[in-house]
Formats: C-alpha cells, structure tokens, sequence
C-alpha cells in the first residue's frame, strides 16, 4: 500500500547561508506513520551556495523529487503555494547614523519646500486673507488666527491618516502603510517567484 | 433675453456638474473618508460622510462666489483653521502614501524599523514648512 503524505510549502522561509535546507523546513507536512514523517523531514532539498546572493526559490517539484527518490512508495498530496522562496539573511550591517539624518534631513525639508510650493501653487494666501475677511468683516494681510492652526492641523492629519497616535488601541485593522508595504512585498515576491524559479520557465534555445 | 438667460443656466450647470464630479471622484481616489470611518469605526454613518462633503462644497462655492460677509468674531477662524489643516494633511499623506514612497524607503534603504522617525521627518517638515510660508516667507501686504 502506497504512504499517503500531504505536502504544503510555506510561503516565506528565512535561512542563514551556507545552510542546507531540509524538507521540513520547506514545507509542513502529515503522514499517517510518525516515523515516517520524522525520516522524511530530514531529507536535504538545497544548499545554499554564495552564489545565490539573497533569494533562492525552491519549486515543489524540486520538493517532491527529492521525497520521490528517498521513498517511490509514498503517495505524495500537494496543497497550497507551488514555491517557497528562501531568504538568506546575512549578519545585519548597520545603518550609519549620519547616513540615517541625511535621510531625515532629506525629507524634512523636502516636505518643508513640497508645502510651500503647494501653497504658492493653489495661492492659499489670498484665499485665507478672502476667508478671514468673511468671516469678521475685517481686512488681514497675515491672518496668523487661522494660519498657525491650520499648520498644526496639517500636521495632525497626517499622523491621523497613518494611525499613530492611535496605534492598536483604536482597531485591529492596518493602517495604510502598512497595507502599502504588504502591497509592495508580494509584488517582488511575484516577481522573484517568476524570474527566480528557473523551473517556470522554458524557452526555445534550451536544448531539452 | 430668455435664451441668453437659458444658455447662461445651461453652461453653469453643466460648469458645476463638471467640477462636482471631478471633486468626488479626486475625494475618492484618495480615500480620506473611508480611512476616517475605518478608524473611527462609523460606518454606518458613511451616508451622512457623504452629505457633509457635499453639503460642505456647495456652501463654501456658494459663500465663496457670492463675497458674503458674516461680521462674526475673528476666534471662529481657530477651530476653521485647526479643521481645514487636519484635512489638508490628510490628502498630502494620501498623496505620499499613494505615491508608493514609504515602501522604497523601507525596501531600498534598509529602514523599515525607523519608518516611524522617517514619518515624523515629513510631518515636522511640513509643519515647520507652513509655519515658516505664513510667518516669513509671505511678506505682510507685499506690494
């Protein structure tokens, strides 16, 4: 009788390098015989070579083979994602200081110049200096009573809009950065799932 | 006269319609209304959202058009003022969120644990920027 395993790769698996990778950490799986599950979690996928750089991505094919060779009796059930990609995390190098408020210093005073252009832009001045006329009836080159809150107000908005101030005790939900990210990281994972899986593709000139 | 008067209504309405519809559509592409229901979990109430977006640009088209004076006392322009800057600084933070800058900062720069501080840059440097238009760069009654 043939051994039933079920087979699910993760989505994301993060290694240091010159690991090598083994089928239980590749993927989650279920036999119906304890020692079996055990030996098969064991079997070597991969190895990570230098020259993978940070990203390699491991087929289920790839997975399946190496189970089919160490076993031709197991009955093999593939659920879920049909890759993993493997991340080599090497030893963090630190962010310099300097490098970190040149950053800083960039986007405070590229926000500082975005803003006033923008007010120049829509000429916010004269309808300000209009509003405050109809509001008191009154002429005001500089209405500073409606500017300096303005300017506060500006910057409680967008603390608003990226959620904080109210961070986790509001909702559950992410916030839009954090939705944005997400966005941003599985379209390189689709990216890198695609171009990196030298499985997925077959071109003419490959001879086989 | 009739059909002067008819074409005048004809092009300002369809001048109104135009512009009202851009207006909406520009408000939800941003998404500040939806973003301000989600956090502070309303929405049963988006229709009345709805309405006070509404309701709030035909007033200021109407008042604003119309040069009415009010002769109220000038503190009224505090809470107008705190009010138009928070919604101001909801678009620009949609505005750079939608311009996809947080992500690249993060990915590319190898900062995704300091975006808060990096955040904090673009929201003080706005601050700092109007403060510095209304208070300086703006001369009082320039000729």
């Amino acid at each position: 009788m043939k051994k039933a395993v079920f087979l699910k790769l993760r989505h994301r698996v993060q290694v240091r390098p010159k690991d090598v990778i083994l089928a239980g950490d590749v993927a989650q799986m279920i036999a119906d015989n304890e020692e079996t599950l055990e030996k098969i979690k064991q079997i070597p996928i991969y190895r990570i070579e230098p020259s993978d750089k940070n990203m390699v991505v491991i087929d289920v094919m790839k997975v399946v083979d190496a189970l089919i060779r160490f076993d031709q009796s197991l009955d093999i059930q593939t659920v879920g994602p049909a890759q993993t990609i493997i991340e080599v995390v090497y030893p963090k190098r630190n962010v310099s200081f300097i490098y970190f408020l040149l950053v800083w210093l960039l986007l405070f005073i590229g926000s500082a110049i975005a803003i006033i252009n923008f007010h120049e832009d829509v000429s916010m001045k004269e309808t300000q200096q209009h509003l405050y006329t109809m509001i008191t009836g009154e002429k005001a080159d500089k209405p500073l009573l409606f500017q300096i809150p303005y300017s506060i107000g500006l910057g409680i908005g967008m603390i608003v809009f990226f959620n904080h101030v109210f961070r986790k005790r509001l909702n559950e939900e992410p916030s839009p950065l954090e939705v944005e990210m997400f966005n941003y990281q599985q379209s390189i994972d689709q990216y890198v799932i695609l171009h990196e899986n030298k499985e997925s593709m077959k071109r003419i000139d490959d001879g086989d | 006269m009739a059909i002067k008067t008819i074409a005048m209504i004809a092009i300002g309405f369809a001048g109104g319609l135009a512009v009202g519809t851009g207006f909406v559509a520009f408000l939800v592409v941003l998404g500040v209304i939806p973003r301000l229901t989600q956090l502070t979990k309303t929405e049963k109430w988006i229709h009345a959202y709805e309405w006070s977006a509404v309701s709030g640009a035909v007033v200021g088209g109407w008042i604003s058009l119309r040069s009415s004076m009010l002769y109220a006392a000038k503190y009224w322009l505090v809470p107008i003022g705190l009010l138009s800057g928070i919604f101001i600084g909801m678009l620009a933070a949609a505005l750079t969120e939608v311009l996809n800058v947080w992500p690249i900062l993060a990915k590319r720069m190898r900062m995704a644990n300091k975006i808060v501080l990096l955040m904090m840059a673009i929201v003080l440097g706005k601050v700092f920027g109007s403060l510095f238009y209304w208070i300086y760069f703006v001369e009082a009654g320039s000729p």
